[in-house]
């Protein structure tokens, strides 16, 4: 039989990573709920898919350039714009349109945002449209997985690497956003694989291209990506300081050049809406994500929903970031990700980063082909992995500090550090394991091989354990430091937002007819009960009485989700059905998520 | 003398400290999930406090978030009146329904006239010297005699018109008993707002005293507090006695003031709140009073 060589055996773990978490995530998304946000993804992406059938018709008609007039483009294009761009939409609606089994002749047929003309022939993977639509996201999450894995391969070993790789996945929050059709676990794949293809273009002109198109396509993900490139200049300069202490500017290496010449054309190019009026509508993008809207969000038991003006609520929230890591990450992994740190900090320049990898960081320029150049700018110094991984991780962390910025999503606005985090903790496994490795005696040398796997499997433990218990409610749930989620409650932290936790109460909320006819669905946007009705979740005569105050006067039942920002709406639902009870609590280990009231019960 | 640990015995004793987290994270996260209070907890608890229950007891969970679950339980036996209450005061008989060894603010104070465990949850009657209240103003609210003051002092008489008040010349301002959100927490209260460039002045005409008068005031509404910056100021009379009451901005929350009315006590007097705001833009200005003894 064959042995497989090294580079074989990375890609058969990569591979093996990856599809670990694709089925990981597919076994466990059906449980999760759909967000305010989700829904509206699952809505635009497959209304994007209706302009790529009516240009297939047209072009089928000869008439091609009929989908690419104004009002063709804005017919489809417009949903869900300026909010966000489209890579990932267009992905969802796409594999929504593969991968669903068709029911879409039957009763649901009507809640589609394009008109269904007839059965869709699909290779129906998935029972319900919503996993159809969360598969894209999914195979990022799982492409992430696979990065981080060989990322850690060019410093690490492979049970380190290993453990990075599953500890990116194994964190309760990020593990949450890596399920649904959103764009904030994509977004970490992409600026993490943009960071991965910089790192190599350090030395190797073919990355430097590569780097430009990947932050074009970053770009088309999210907003996030405008980010990137801040981290990278933090950490180029620190890496070629030896230019500016010799006062002469450092070379503006070709990663960056591909970065500003494809960036932009990448990101106007997958973007049908902008084409329109490229200029306004790139503002109004701009626009929309600068002056966005601080949302309400709890933290430390105050309800932040705009910038702080006292001292003291800056510096409290100033530690958001910061404490939000420290509560969500599983402990295990923040300690060894703070050796991890420990052990870059101390790293001799020019060493490697592992003494197991003899790869050198330090400089390699030897002869002419390593020579460095703009080509490749860190081919004669050392690259300093430290920097690099400070600036991605720190970086995201620190743009959330800013009292400016809004903090409605919680962790998911600094996923980005996450797969850094997790490297860190590779980092600080791999040192103990060596460490242990050495310590132990030669009596038991034996046991020199076996430690170290020992070891990882140990310390993935925890985040693996915690990241299932935290499932479906990964928002509500805290570390060990908080306590869980009863911890994270009295500490008065965000449980929840947009509406997603209300999915273990369907069946009940089904079978209360006729009640339910007139249903108040408080934050679940009608885009998310029309998914949950094509997911055969609920029946389609369950109704909904509207948002607000209205809405609970035209209701028999109605449910509430806490956030402390709903307060009033309780009070609405108290005044109007004249009760504070509750028929129905959801909790999460004891911590109320969801209520549902009945009008005239007391 | 010990010996310095080495950089090998640094290590091991590093991985053992890893490794303990490890051990000690995973297990609690697995027994955690049990630590939760049962259905059949809450249930044996609720048959405890519903069994010597008495009209006029305060019911209270710690930590508070667990509330929803103890209203689902006990919702009956706590009206929205109490469940919105301006403060615990008035209350001679605290009933805490506590998990996970927090206490409640309410049930702080006084003498534990019982404590027993049901599973994970431990109910403790508190016996304690409460207020009574001799005057709920935002019960008299439509014996109020509605009046707008403008600058120079002259005065005109409004009427209520539904859950508003209209004065001539001026429109109408929202006058109603409502339960309101102040610092995301729910009160019943008196919801009005503050007239431009004038003030809006309500009077009880007849207020029977106790020794102390309590004020509580706050902005209600998370979106208008959000949408503005305007303070609100209030200047309460009690008979001839005046005070300025805290100035109500965005953060100041659910403020009471107490007024000493000892002097006044047993008296039937007249009170007015002169209730003003430079910007009143989106001031929804809340208030709750009680006179007691």
């Amino acid at each position: 039989m064959r042995r497989l060589g090294p580079r074989a055996i990375d890609r058969l773990i990569t591979a093996t990573l990856a599809l670990g978490a694709v089925i990981w995530l597919l076994s466990v998304e059906g449980r999760q709920g759909i967000g305010r946000d989700e829904a509206q993804y699952f809505r635009a992406g497959e209304r994007y898919w209706g302009w790529f059938s009516e240009l297939g018709d047209n072009l089928a008609a000869g008439h091609p350039g009929r989908s690419f007039t104004a009002s063709d483009i804005d017919r489809y294009w417009s949903d869900n714009a300026p909010d966000h761009p489209v890579i990932m939409k267009v992905l969802y609606g796409m594999s929504w349109r593969a991968f669903h089994t068709c029911t879409c002749l039957g009763p649901a047929r009507g809640l589609h945002p394009v008109p269904i003309r007839a059965r869709h022939t699909t290779l129906p993977l998935f029972a319900r449209d919503s996993t159809a639509f969360r598969f894209p996201a999914i195979l990022f999450a799982a492409l992430l997985v696979g990065l981080v894995y060989r990322f850690a391969r060019g410093w690490l070993s492979r049970g380190p690497s290993i453990v990075a790789a599953v500890l990116t996945l194994a964190q309760p929050h990020f593990f949450f956003h890596a399920q649904i059709a959103c764009f904030d676990a994509p977004i970490v794949t992409m600026a993490f694989a943009v960071g991965f293809a910089y790192w190599k273009s350090l030395r190797d002109p073919r990355w430097g291209i590569a780097t430009g198109g990947l932050f074009g396509l970053a770009l088309g993900v999210k907003h996030n990506a405008w980010l990137i490139p801040f981290f990278l200049v933090g950490h180029y300069l620190w890496m070629r300081r030896g230019d500016l202490w010799a006062r002469r500017l450092p070379r503006i290496p070709l990663a960056f050049v591909a970065m500003l010449a494809l960036g932009p054309l990448i990101f106007f190019a997958h973007w049908p809406w902008l084409w329109v009026a490229p200029v306004a509508r790139a503002r109004a993008y701009v626009l929309r994500h600068l002056e966005h809207e601080h949302y309400n969000f709890e933290y430390l038991g105050f309800n932040f929903n705009q910038p702080p003006t006292t001292a003291k609520m800056k510096w409290i929230r100033a530690t958001a970031p910061f404490v939000e890591t420290g509560l969500t990450v599983p402990v295990t992994t923040l300690a060894l990700a703070a050796i991890g740190a420990v052990m870059l900090a101390r790293r001799r320049r020019g060493a490697p980063v592992d003494p197991d990898r003899a790869e050198p960081e330090g400089p390699v320029a030897e002869n002419s082909r390593d020579r460095p150049s703009w080509l490749r700018p860190g081919a004669d110094v050392d690259r300093a992995p430290g920097a690099f991984v400070l600036c991605q991780t720190l970086g995201p962390l620190a743009v959330l500090a800013m009292p400016s910025t809004p903090i409605f999503g919680g962790v998911k606005h600094f996923l980005a550090a996450m797969p850094y985090l997790a490297l860190l903790a590779g980092i600080g496994l791999g040192a103990i394991a060596r460490g242990v490795r050495e310590a132990l005696p030669e009596a038991r040398a034996r046991l020199r091989p076996a430690a170290p796997i020992a070891l990882a499997v140990l310390v993935c433990l925890p985040a693996l354990v915690e990241t299932r218990r935290s499932h479906p409610d990964g928002l509500g749930h805290y570390n060990l430091l908080a306590g869980g989620f009863a911890g994270g409650a009295s500490l008065g932290m965000n449980r929840q937002f947009w509406g997603y936790s209300v999915l273990p109460m369907l069946p009940d909320l089904d079978r209360r007819v006729p009640e339910n006819r007139r249903l108040f669905w408080h934050d679940v946007l009608s885009d998310a009960i029309s998914m949950y009705k094509r997911d055969g979740r609920l029946s389609m005569g369950v109704g909904d009485t509207g948002f607000g105050e209205e809405g609970i006067k035209r209701s028999e039942l109605g449910i509430f989700f806490y956030e402390k920002h709903w307060a009033k709406y309780e009070a609405w639902l108290w005044e109007t059905y004249g009760t504070t009870k509750p028929i129905d609590v959801r909790t999460r280990e004891g911590v109320p998520m969801v209520t549902l009231y009945q009008r005239g019960i007391r | 003398m010990s010996k310095p640990l080495g950089r090998r015995g640094l290590v091991l004793v590093a991985a053992g400290a890893i490794a303990l987290l490890a051990v000690v994270e995973t297990a609690t996260a697995l027994v955690a999930p049990a630590l939760a209070p049962t259905d059949a907890d809450w249930t044996a608890a609720a048959t405890a406090v519903r069994a010597r229950f008495r009209p006029g007891d305060l019911i209270v969970a710690a930590p508070a978030w667990a509330d929803p679950i103890l209203r689902q339980h006990l919702g009956d036996l706590i009206p929205a009146e109490v469940a919105a209450r301006m403060d615990d005061d008035r209350f001679g008989r605290v009933w805490e329904v506590s998990q996970r060894g927090a206490r409640a603010a309410a049930a702080a104070d006084g003498t534990v006239a019982s404590d027993d465990r049901f599973g994970r949850l431990r109910v403790r009657l508190v016996e304690r010297a409460a207020e009574t209240v001799t005057y709920d103003f935002a019960a008299h609210l439509a014996e109020a005699r509605v009046s707008r003051r403008d600058r120079g002092g002259a005065e005109v008489a409004c009427t209520p018109s539904g859950d508003r008040v209209s004065c001539p010349s001026a429109g109408s301002v929202i006058l109603r008993r409502q339960i309101v959100e102040v610092d995301q927490k729910l009160r019943a209260a008196a919801l009005t707002e503050p007239f431009p460039n004038a003030a809006l002045v309500i009077e009880f005409p007849a207020v029977a005293l106790g020794r102390s008068l309590v004020i509580a005031t706050g902005l209600h509404d998370t979106w208008m507090r959000k949408a503005a910056r305007g303070t609100v100021e209030a200047r309460l009379t009690v008979g001839n006695q005046a005070t300025t009451l805290p100035v109500t901005d965005d953060d100041s929350g659910w403020t009471r003031t107490r007024v000493d009315t000892e002097a006044q006590a047993g008296q039937t007097v007249a009170v007015r709140l002169e209730i003003t705001s430079v910007n009143p833009f989106d001031r929804l200005f809340a208030f709750a009073a009680e006179a007691r003894r």
